[in-house]
């Protein structure tokens, strides 16, 4: 579904998206960033975009210094850009110091017509995206998807140190002593803190994460979205009675919100 | 509660006012908690909230229990403590929630102000305060910091008063020294390779002394932080090396030889299996390869046994060991004559040769010296305490204060369960040097049992049978048992001690001592348990030991598991009392005896010292590690209790990093102190402070009111987002709140921020987004958002500190390469070739990521504040969100939603196989806990997951313990 080709009339120079290039608008022309782009070919093309890095994905590109100076230039390709490519990409070179405003307000600009903002850093780093986004056209996600099948080693490795102030070593030290993970869930804060390297803090994060519950109750925060339009505001609370009345009695405003969850008093100490 | 010394009382007098908020610094071990706690006592009424915020949750729990001793019992004041005990976010989502009445609050304390930073919660507590408490003026801004710097009242009421204190400097073994050089040279070494490897570092702080300290990794961290990126992963590793290494000299002097041992192998162990499997040269540390490190490893052995060949003990390399031997017998205190017999029949000299111990190994267990060193000191104490007894009972006067407690203070509760160890089963009759033989020779027969299944472990699928002996238990508890076994290996050994033992005890009857209390009073010693299960009758005998173990409550030793139960439970008949008051108590409960001459391992623990040295009121305290601030404690102690004699034995092992680290310390803290007084001599604090506030408030408030301030102010309804709560853990909600939004904290299953109905955000630090890439998380996320919302929105936030770019792309050469290989035509055959890219850089990732979601939109945001920025950009015109909508979004098979999450226990659930992120839900609602989940069999897993899933799940939950169990 070419859709660059189809709504515009008859290319006149080139016919784009052939293949395997990247089509660059011959405004283009002269851009550092040409240079920079490697391992792909490229044609000069009449386009909407800048590049067109695939059959339905085209790239502006701006350089915040050139943003700095023509400020009103973006807004008119944006608006030639209509409703051009399913993946519209502006591809920002941040190449001054103060970037903060353009690209808080390029963002924005670009949030209202469905354009994905990326900011590279430098030429070359604007021409590896370029690249990529032509070598990748037709990559699978698989590379940054879950990852299920791997060794046990690393899987155990990659769960365990999952728990904060784990490191390799200490998945060694776990794995040689107790064996699996659930002879570990079972074992006591002491003959964990026994092991070489184990510390108090160490053991009780590991403790938290396995025997912690999944959920806390205490902090349900739905249930007092739910109820908080009818809520009172406090000012109502009689500030005469006993001290009581302003702590214990609070949770009679919202649905009964547990005083703490039991494990934090009894095995946290 | 003890009585106020002068200088506490001046500082209250200068802090207790409500009107001024003030700063206080106090060195550590000047009693920061009783100033603190009697100042909440002064605010102890039904009128006043007193919100103490920042401390961490051990120093919440003893708060309360201080102030509870001191009689504030109302709720006024346990309410506070109460409300942040139990979660650190929570205060403030009250806060916001209005939950708390806050025309009540009278003040808030911070402690460890040293930590808060604008950007910190803290601020953002004390900002929704004054905001909502703009009527009351009464405000109270305590910042309790306890950093380096020491009050100068203090110095002159304390030096008049030095505790009576005798420094011990004790030298390393041969062997330590080795490892001890060894291990210095490494740290050198990386050093050197540090400073090589980056310019950009100060490289005068970057010196040997320096890096004993546990902060130096914080200040390598610091300069490395704006390029952290950047740096490559040999760096980064060094970084990491030297923390290793640094942990390692520390666990040299701690810990026993068979622990530091098995330490090491350790960590040998995890470099050579990650080495071998991420293929990358990155994995190995560069000091592991050194000459040095070989050293360190082969002496951590040498330390514990020797091996040999048993049928051919010559053929030993002899110009190698003769040295060793050499240091093994003098180690031992046996004259080097004794070579020849030792040689041929090992294990001689020693007496009988356990028979459990595989003849190849010869035992050598080196002990820390200072363990013979407590052990004479001990002995010196009692003689003194006799002394002092037949003098007192000479004189008609009343007790002098204080007992006859003895108390051993060292750095880790690991090394408390060491040192009780140790004592109890000391056996003095040996040559100085094997005192603690029996608990050594326990110690390494777990070992060994543990080594011996570790072999295993690499061959577990066939050795099913090999373990047939070990029935029933599980693992953990054999490992304990391990121990506990060794205990009836050794009759054999120690039937002549036993001997002695008893000769001894008979002497010792009159004068109950806890250390020879197990071997003498034992009646089950046949029994299972390793240490004699006190028969209930003797415990009168014992108090000394069960004083011992409870007041070490929190850390029993696994192997003293049954015969704490059994005094616990003995204990709880009679006097019902809680563990932690049971010192305090304990003479009440057995008022006949007297104060008991009892030795009490403890480990420093901060402000908690004080208390228990009140209650106690030891007389003789052994340091058995440095601690500057423990003997400034003791200082304050004595000075509280005039009249009482206190006397403190200071053990340091000569020219160690120990001693360097202690001797660093005390400059350092003289040098801040010194500062401190400078900076305030040019200063005048009242505007500091003013200023502070101010302009903290400032900063933010400025910023917003130019994005939205005005305009919004407009609108009646307040521009709201909804933040999930994990997110409180950041920067940004505070931010957000200080930029005039109204932040709804909520707990979402899609997204952390919900900014109107269409846009929801998920944010990533740069960290995070290279972990959550690599862990495929990010996928799923953007998945789940892309389904529910319409706009879903990546944030990447730089940190604000931090350079505002991505790494530097640097082989783009090697990437060229794989890609000429794979021309782009061929890979859509779909057939992902991801080895072929050694290290996919980030920006294909992102790259990957827009492609598969190309309605993902990305906001690059420099900073926290910046992102405030956006997203007040972002929403302008925009509708706002429905809090109960965004919570019920993507947890429609999730009946509990909404409520709160323990993000750590999810974390460790969705790591395992066969959970993902869909089912995660759902097991979370099924399963009340990760343990639950272990515990269940096969059928109940698969029950919730599935046949393949569950199996899956199953097997990788209980893969290593298959033939163990049987």
């Amino acid at each position: 579904m070419s859709s660059s080709s189809s709504s515009r009339p008859a290319p006149p120079v080139v016919i784009p998206g052939s293949g395997n290039n990247i089509i660059v608008n011959p405004l283009q022309r002269g851009n550092p960033v040409l240079e920079c782009i490697r391992n792909v070919g490229k044609e000069y093309g009449d386009i909407v975009a800048d590049y067109q890095v695939g059959r339905t994905t085209g790239v502006l590109f701006l350089s915040l210094k050139y943003h700095r100076l023509h400020p009103e230039y973006i807004h008119t390709r944006i608006e030639k850009l209509a409703h051009h490519y399913t993946l519209r990409i502006l591809l920002i070179l941040s190449d001054i110091s103060e970037h903060k405003d353009p690209i808080r307000e390029l963002t924005k600009v670009c949030l209202t017509n469905n354009i994905t903002v990326i900011v590279a850093f430098s030429f070359e780093e604007a021409g590896h995206y370029l690249t990529i986004f032509k070598q990748f056209e037709h990559k699978p996600p698989n590379m940054i998807k879950e990852r299920v099948d791997k060794d046990y080693a690393s899987m155990l490795r990659t769960s365990l140190t999952s728990i904060s102030k784990v490191n390799k070593t200490d998945v060694e030290t776990l794995r040689s002593s107790f064996g699996s993970i659930a002879n570990i869930a079972r074992t006591s804060p002491d003959q964990l803190s026994n092991l070489p390297g184990f510390g108090q803090v160490k053991v009780k994060n590991i403790k938290n994460a396995f025997e912690k519950p999944f959920r806390n109750h205490a902090t349900n925060t739905l249930a007092f979205m739910a109820s908080s339009p009818s809520r009172e505001p406090m000012g109502n609370e009689p500030h005469d009675g006993v001290e009581q009345g302003n702590t214990v009695a609070e949770p009679s405003y919202k649905p009964p919100r547990e005083p703490s969850p039991v494990w934090d008093i009894e095995l946290d100490l | 509660m003890s009585t106020l010394l002068p200088f506490h009382t001046s500082i209250l007098n200068e802090i207790y006012d409500p009107d001024t908020s003030d700063l206080l610094i106090l060195s550590r071990g000047l009693g920061l908690r009783r100033i603190i706690c009697t100042l909440l006592k002064i605010y102890d009424s039904p009128h006043n909230l007193v919100l103490l915020v920042n401390a961490t949750q051990e120093e919440e729990t003893e708060i309360g229990e201080e102030l509870g001793i001191m009689g504030c019992r109302k709720p006024g004041l346990r309410v506070v403590g109460y409300e942040t005990g139990t979660s650190r976010d929570r205060n403030f989502v009250d806060l916001l929630q209005s939950t708390i009445p806050i025309d009540l609050i009278t003040g808030i304390i911070v402690m460890h102000a040293e930590r808060v930073s604008p950007l910190h919660l803290v601020s953002f507590i004390t900002r929704l305060y004054r905001e909502k408490n703009r009527a009351v003026s009464t405000e109270e801004y305590f910042e309790g910091i306890a950093t380096e710097t020491r009050l100068d009242i203090s110095k002159d009421t304390l030096e008049r008063k030095r505790a009576d204190v005798i420094e011990f400097a004790q030298n390393l073994t041969d062997n330590m020294n080795d490892i001890h050089a060894a291990i210095v040279q490494c740290m050198n070494l990386t050093l050197a390779e540090l400073r090589r490897s980056k310019v950009e570092l100060d490289l005068d702080s970057l010196n040997l002394p320096a890096a004993y300290f546990s902060s130096f990794d914080h200040i390598v961290r610091k300069q490395l932080d704006p390029i952290w990126h950047k740096v490559g992963p040999s760096t980064k590793a060094l970084v990491r090396d030297l923390g290793v290494l640094r942990r390692l000299v520390g666990y040299l002097l701690v810990y026993d030889p068979l622990q530091f041992h098995s330490f090491c192998q350790s960590l040998v162990e995890s470099a050579t299996s990650t080495n071998s499997e991420s293929g990358s040269g990155s994995g190995k540390s560069q000091w592991m390869l050194t000459d040095a490190a070989n050293i360190v490893f082969q002496a951590a052995k040498r330390r514990c046994f020797v091996d040999v060949q048993p049928e051919q003990g010559e053929v030993i390399d002899l110009d190698d060991d003769d040295e060793a031997w050499d240091a093994v017998f003098e180690l031992e205190g046996r004259p080097s004559e004794a070579r020849q017999s030792t040689n041929k029949g090992k294990g001689k000299a020693t007496g009988k040769r356990p028979g459990w111990l595989p003849k190849e190994i010869h035992p050598v267990l080196e002990e820390l010296p200072k363990w013979s060193l407590l052990a004479e000191i001990i002995e010196e104490i009692e003689v003194e305490i006799v002394r002092m007894e037949s003098t007192v009972s000479s004189r008609p006067v009343k007790d002098p204060p204080g007992t006859n407690v003895t108390l051993i203070m060292c750095s880790s509760t690991a090394t408390c369960t060491l040192l009780n160890d140790f004592l109890s089963s000391m056996d003095s009759t040996r040559p100085k040097g094997e005192w603690g033989r029996r608990m050594m020779l326990k110690k390494l027969r777990s070992w060994i049992w543990w080594e011996k299944r570790r072999k295993m472990m690499q061959e577990v699928t066939q050795s099913a049978n090999s373990s047939g002996k070990k029935g029933g238990s599980n693992i953990a508890q054999e490992m304990v048992r391990g121990g506990s076994t060794s205990g009836n290996g050794n009759e054999g050994l120690s039937e002549a001690m036993r001997k002695k033992d008893r000769e001894r005890a008979a002497q010792a009857a009159s004068r109950r001592r806890v250390r020879g209390g197990a071997p003498v009073n034992n009646s089950g010693r046949g029994s299972t348990v390793p240490r004699d299960t006190p028969a209930p009758g003797a415990s009168t005998s014992e108090p000394g030991l069960g004083q011992t173990i409870s007041d070490d409550f929190f850390t029993t030793d696994n192997v003293e598991l049954l015969s704490l139960n059994d005094d616990e439970i003995e204990l709880n008949l009679m006097g019902n009392m809680s563990t932690v008051e049971f010192s305090a108590e304990f003479d009440a409960h057995y008022g006949l005896l007297s104060p008991p001459q009892t030795v009490l391992v403890r480990a420093y623990s901060d402000d908690t010292d004080d208390r228990m040295l009140d209650e106690i009121k030891p007389r003789f305290i052994v340091m058995f590690e440095p601690c500057m601030e423990f003997v400034r404690r003791v200082e304050v102690y004595k000075c509280s209790n005039p009249g009482l004699p206190v006397r403190v034995y200071h053990m340091v092992y000569a020219n160690s990093c120990e001693e360097h680290k202690y001797l660093a310390g005390i400059r350092r803290e003289k040098d801040s102190f010194e500062r401190l007084i400078k900076e305030r001599g040019s200063m005048l604090l009242p505007i500091i402070e003013d200023q502070r506030t101010a302009e903290s408030d400032a900063i933010i408030k400025t910023i917003s009111s130019r994005v939205a301030g005005g305009r919004r102010a407009l609108n009646l309804v307040p521009s709201q987002v909804i933040v999930d709560m994990r997110e409180f853990r950041s920067t940004l909600p505070s931010l957000l709140h200080a930029s005039h939004l109204l932040v709804i904290p909520a707990t979402l299953t899609v997204g952390d921020y919900i900014l109107t109905p269409e846009i929801c955000v998920e944010r990533k630090s740069l960290s995070d987004l290279v972990s959550s890439f690599n862990s495929g998380r990010l996928y799923t996320q953007c998945e789940l958002m892309s389904v529910h919302y319409k706009i879903p929105v990546l944030l990447i936030e730089f940190d604000e500190d931090k350079a505002f770019s991505f790494e530097i792309i640097s082989d783009l050469k090697s990437y060229a390469k794989t890609t000429n290989r794979y021309p782009p035509k061929k890979k859509t055959t779909g057939n992902p070739t991801e080895h072929n890219y050694t290290s996919p850089t980030i920006q294909s990732k992102i790259t990957l990521l827009t492609l598969s979601f190309p309605r993902l939109r990305i906001i690059w945001s420099s900073s926290p504040y910046a992102t405030a920025d956006i997203f007040n950009d972002l929403k302008k015109d925009r509708a706002e969100p429905d809090p109960v909508k965004a919570v019920a979004t993507g947890a429609e098979e999730d009946p509990e939603a909404g409520a709160g999450v323990n993000a750590a226990a999810e974390e460790l659930l969705r790591s395992f196989p066969g959970i993902t992120v869909k089912n995660v839900k759902h097991v979370m609602s099924k399963v009340n806990n990760v343990r639950e989940l272990c515990e269940m069999d096969l059928v109940g897993v698969q029950g919730i997951l599935g046949a393949e899933l569950g199996k899956a799940c199953y097997e990788f939950l209980h893969k290593g313990e298959g033939g163990f169990r049987r």
